[in-house]
């Protein structure tokens, strides 16, 4: 018993929510709220009464599913298929939500869509790719088995993106290319999808703008991420070194000096040696006690020389690449709003 | 005897962990003292000169003249002094990055001629620096001086030239200059061919200057 009540309550909510919308004709007005009363037999007068009158395309599609809800919830599945079949003629794009409407009502819906040959959900994405790398992915579904052609066609002429059996959901990819390898002229196109089964024909579009532009080129490398230049010099550690150094020297100077004099001669003056000497022992000190200078950093220099080269190398890889892009041609393609709603043909 | 004195010694400095292209130039200060024959024939005194050095990567030539008045010693035996003009000439080739093999010549000469003995040779070596500081090299060197020739006649089967040298980087292109030489020459000669008697000769400069380096 709760169950049935659930279900009369999903039942009825679908038809509330489209009654969200303004319904200007009194007739189905009171069609929609004789269901809204489960008064299922004055729907089923009033309904095909207001269809007798004029209403815009929504009230039809409306009263028309306002009959299917009625037809469903009365367990005529036939006629409820029949009613919703009318529905999605008008309204390809129409779409219930199974947990909002009642299992009857949603499989007699379900079964109209496979009844009728129909193009839904035309989806075309926005997209920018490089022409010749890249595709404008195209999705949409055919009701029944169907030859199917797919086309661009736009103010430069007709361009073929399709042609096939297709049934169910269908991803197209079109590369915007033409026969000789050249993108599409840019401009506003419209992606037409043909179903045609027997004499039965359906066809869908959106409109999209193409445009072209440069590819954006790669600008050169003066580092490597996660790669950084080293210091090609050192400062070794302070040390007595230099003061060791002037000793020596001085000391190997004087060691000569006095074991190559000649004895006969006996001992010549030392003043010479004594200023020479202390100049180089003081110049000794002073740099023992000054910031040692920079030497070269062999490893360093060698690190360094690689990593040049690898960027020199990579940027020769980018200029090649540079000049192939400055080549091509970046093509955007934005999908535009729909004008009008496809239809039976 | 008569007294030959004569002046300069020359160091070259630089070398060692010098920059690939550089040349030097600049004047100098000198202290000389100069003895020959016998101890008690001795001299010495002050001049000056002028200093040159070019060094192309591993190669490098230098250049020095001095010119120096020698006054004779106290206790000394020579009565007058004279003037020594000395030229010295060198090329050198790094074999190491602290030493090179080196070649060169001297010629010395003195003013009045008569009062010394001039003296030429060609000069055979190897030196050692070291870059002891930011700008500040030290070098010893040591040739032998070959096919010595005399003014005064005579030979010289042994003869050496020591060095000692320093340059210091003082600020820019301005450089301070120090160098020692030492030079032995154990000249023999044969008077009237009587037999050969020694007539050594010994002299040591030291020298001060500055010098800009470009």
């Amino acid at each position: 018993m709760i169950r049935a009540h659930q279900l009369a309550g999903l039942t009825l909510l679908a038809p509330a929510l489209l009654g969200a919308q303004v319904v200007q004709n009194a007739t189905l007005r009171r069609a929609q709220q004789a269901y809204d009363n489960l008064e299922y037999r004055q729907v089923l007068t009033l309904a095909p009464a207001a269809l007798r009158e004029r209403l815009t395309g929504p009230e039809r599609a409306r009263a028309y599913e306002l009959l299917g809800f009625t037809y469903g919830a009365m367990d005529s599945i036939l006629k409820a298929v029949d009613a919703f079949k009318q529905v999605v003629l008008i309204d390809p794009e129409r779409q219930l939500d199974p947990n909002r409407v009642s299992p009857k009502a949603y499989s007699a819906f379900d079964v109209a869509l496979r009844q009728v040959l129909l193009v839904r959900q035309l989806r075309i994405d926005s997209s920018s790719f490089v022409g010749g790398q890249g595709a404008l992915p195209i999705r949409f579904t055919v009701t029944q088995p169907a030859r199917v052609v797919t086309r661009a066609v736009g103010s430069d002429g007709s361009f073929l993106i399709d042609s096939g059996a297709w049934n169910g959901q269908v991803n197209l990819t079109w590369p915007a290319r033409l026969a000789n390898g050249d993108p599409v002229p840019a401009g506003s196109y419209t992606v037409v999808v043909d179903a045609r089964l027997g004499q039965n024909a359906f066809s869908a579009s959106q409109p999209i703008r193409l445009s072209h532009g440069l590819v954006d080129t790669l600008t050169h490398l003066t580092s490597l991420p996660g790669y950084q230049y080293l210091p090609e010099t050192e400062v070794p550690p302070q040390s007595w070194r230099p003061l060791g150094l002037a000793f020596l020297f001085t000391g190997g100077a004087l060691v000569g000096t006095l074991g190559l004099e000649n004895s006969s001669l006996g001992s010549g003056s030392k003043r010479e040696l004594a200023v020479v000497g202390a100049a180089a022992l003081v110049t000794g000190f002073v740099m023992t006690l000054r910031k040692p200078a920079p030497r070269p950093a062999s490893a360093n220099i060698l690190y360094n020389h690689l990593l040049r080269d690898q960027i020199a190398r990579r940027n020769q890889e980018i200029t090649k690449e540079n000049v192939a892009r400055r080549q091509q041609v970046q093509l955007t393609i934005v999908p535009l709003p729909k004008p009008a709603a496809g239809g039976a043909r | 005897m008569r007294a030959t004195a004569v002046a300069a010694a020359v160091l070259a400095l630089g070398g060692g962990a010098a920059p690939a292209q550089e040349i030097t130039i600049g004047p100098q200060v000198v202290l000389a003292s100069y003895r020959e024959v016998v101890s008690r024939l001795r001299y010495s005194g002050i001049g000056f000169g002028g200093a040159m050095s070019v060094r192309f990567h591993k190669l490098s030539v230098e250049a020095a003249v001095t010119r120096v008045k020698l006054d004779t010693t106290d206790g000394s035996a020579a009565t007058t002094g004279f003037t020594a003009t000395q030229v010295d000439a060198w090329v050198a080739y790094d074999v190491a990055s602290y030493a090179s093999l080196e070649v060169g010549v001297v010629r010395r000469s003195a003013d009045p001629e008569l009062d010394a003995q001039s003296m030429g040779a060609v000069r055979v070596g190897a030196r050692s620096f070291y870059e002891i500081g930011p700008g500040a090299t030290v070098l010893f060197r040591a040739d032998y001086l070959a096919a010595p020739k005399f003014s005064g006649g005579g030979s010289a089967s042994f003869s050496l030239d020591l060095g000692l040298g320093l340059d210091v980087r003082l600020a820019g292109r301005l450089h301070g200059t120090a160098a020692y030489a030492f030079q032995r020459i154990n000249r023999k000669t044969n008077p009237g061919g009587t037999g050969e008697i020694d007539a050594p000769i010994q002299e040591t400069v030291g020298r001060v200057g500055l010098a800009l380096g470009f």
